[in-house]
């Protein structure tokens, strides 16, 4: 029964932000996803190589929109992202005839890895597939994924974090470094 | 955790108990998006609340909270003297010390009542049902006698540097109300009293015999 029981939760969600809030997750998403993207789409685009990929969507959030959380600090975001990319990019080297074992194995081992580094960063799971099932482009790049598009552009969104969340009063960004 | 403590009379080793609303009133003040559930947050509160109580009772020494301006009386006082002394400073202990100011001994309000009938006593009523039935025990019997023979010797002290929570064993252990502290050569520093632990911020008294 009291494993059942644990089902039903155990307290609220937390409250929700004020306006103003809202607005600056909105224009430091605005602002870091363009910043890779702009370039991206401008200078990489006709390219082999990439600046931009999807886990980069969810690292905005943290970013930009929860910018006190432990997960969304510096440290988090470069070792999540390019531990990820590391164990991603092994592991498609080694079970790409396997794509579900290969697929399997870089998220959980990306997850255990960025736990014992104290580097989690959710997107970082995101980063490690994504080496696996990205496109031929993505995979044609090897280790090199590893700086870009990865480093390189979970480098760009943090610069522009510490730009626009350090804008208002009331907001500050990083929590911590390292 | 609980089990592992003894608590002073006013003290509790709880924190004061938040509500989920609190605090979700305080995460409200505090601006942006905080990634912690308010369930989690109050185990947080709770359990650093305790923390911080350990570390002062481990950190917070005798000579923090001791009185230092001790009244004291020597060996060879009346021991009517000794009951005017405690009477006019409304004190109910006073410690007993040798010409170079070492602590030898106690008196407290029960050394006085033990000595008004036989020593076995141990009852304020036990004493009380012994003299009306026997009337041999008028304070007579100790206006000759000094602080020396009814103090309690030797007395329970402690130096400076032992901690409340220790202390508070000590007290509890013992049964005792004070206890002086001492230097290294046994010199009267100050003395610390039930009170005094009780206002130094509500120490939770750490029990120093098998729970450790």
């Amino acid at each position: 029964m009291d494993y059942f029981n644990k089902m039903r939760g155990t307290t609220q969600s937390p409250p929700g932000v004020n306006f103003p809030e809202i607005i600056w997750s909105w224009i430091g998403a605005f602002a870091g996803i363009a910043a890779v993207s702009y370039s991206h789409y401008t200078f990489f685009a006709q390219t082999d190589m990439a600046m931009i990929i999807g886990s980069f969507g969810a690292s905005a959030v943290l970013l930009y929109g929860a910018i006190k959380s432990p997960l969304a600090q510096p440290r988090n975001l470069m070792g999540g992202h390019i531990l990820s990319a590391i164990i991603g990019v092994c592991a498609y080297k080694l079970f790409s005839g396997q794509m579900w074992l290969a697929s399997s194995v870089a998220v959980a081992t990306a997850i255990a890895v960025m736990h014992a580094t104290r580097t989690l960063h959710p997107p970082g799971g995101a980063t490690s597939l994504i080496a696996v099932i990205g496109s031929q482009k993505i995979h044609s790049l090897g280790f090199f994924y590893v700086v870009m598009p990865v480093g390189l552009g979970a480098l760009i969104m943090l610069v522009v974090a510490l730009l626009v969340n350090n804008i208002p009063e009331k907001r500050r960004y990083p929590e911590f470094w390292f | 955790m609980t089990d592992r403590f003894r608590h002073e009379n006013t003290c509790s080793l709880n924190p004061p108990d938040i509500s989920d609303a609190d605090i979700l009133d305080a995460m409200k003040d505090i601006e942006g998006y905080l990634d912690i559930t308010p369930g989690d947050f109050k185990t947080l509160y709770q359990s650093a609340y305790t923390h911080a109580l350990e570390r002062l009772a481990r950190t917070v020494q005798a000579r923090d909270v001791m009185t230092e301006k001790v009244i004291c009386v020597q060996a060879d006082t009346p021991a009517a003297e000794v009951a005017h002394v405690m009477a006019n400073h409304g004190i109910s202990g006073v410690p007993v010390v040798d010409r170079k100011n070492r602590v030898v001994g106690v008196i407290s309000e029960k050394d006085f009542l033990f000595s008004l009938g036989n020593q076995d006593k141990t009852s304020f009523m036990e004493v009380i049902a012994h003299c009306l039935s026997n009337g041999d025990c008028l304070a007579i019997s100790i206006r000759e006698q000094d602080a020396g023979h009814i103090m309690t010797a030797p007395a329970i002290t402690v130096q400076g540097d032992v901690s409340v929570s220790a202390i508070s064993g000590i007290l509890t252990e013992n049964r005792i109300n004070r206890v002086p502290v001492i230097d290294k050569k046994g010199k009267l520093l100050g003395i610390v009293t039930r009170a005094d632990i009780v206002q130094s911020s509500c120490i939770p008294t750490i029990k120093t015999d098998h729970h450790r």
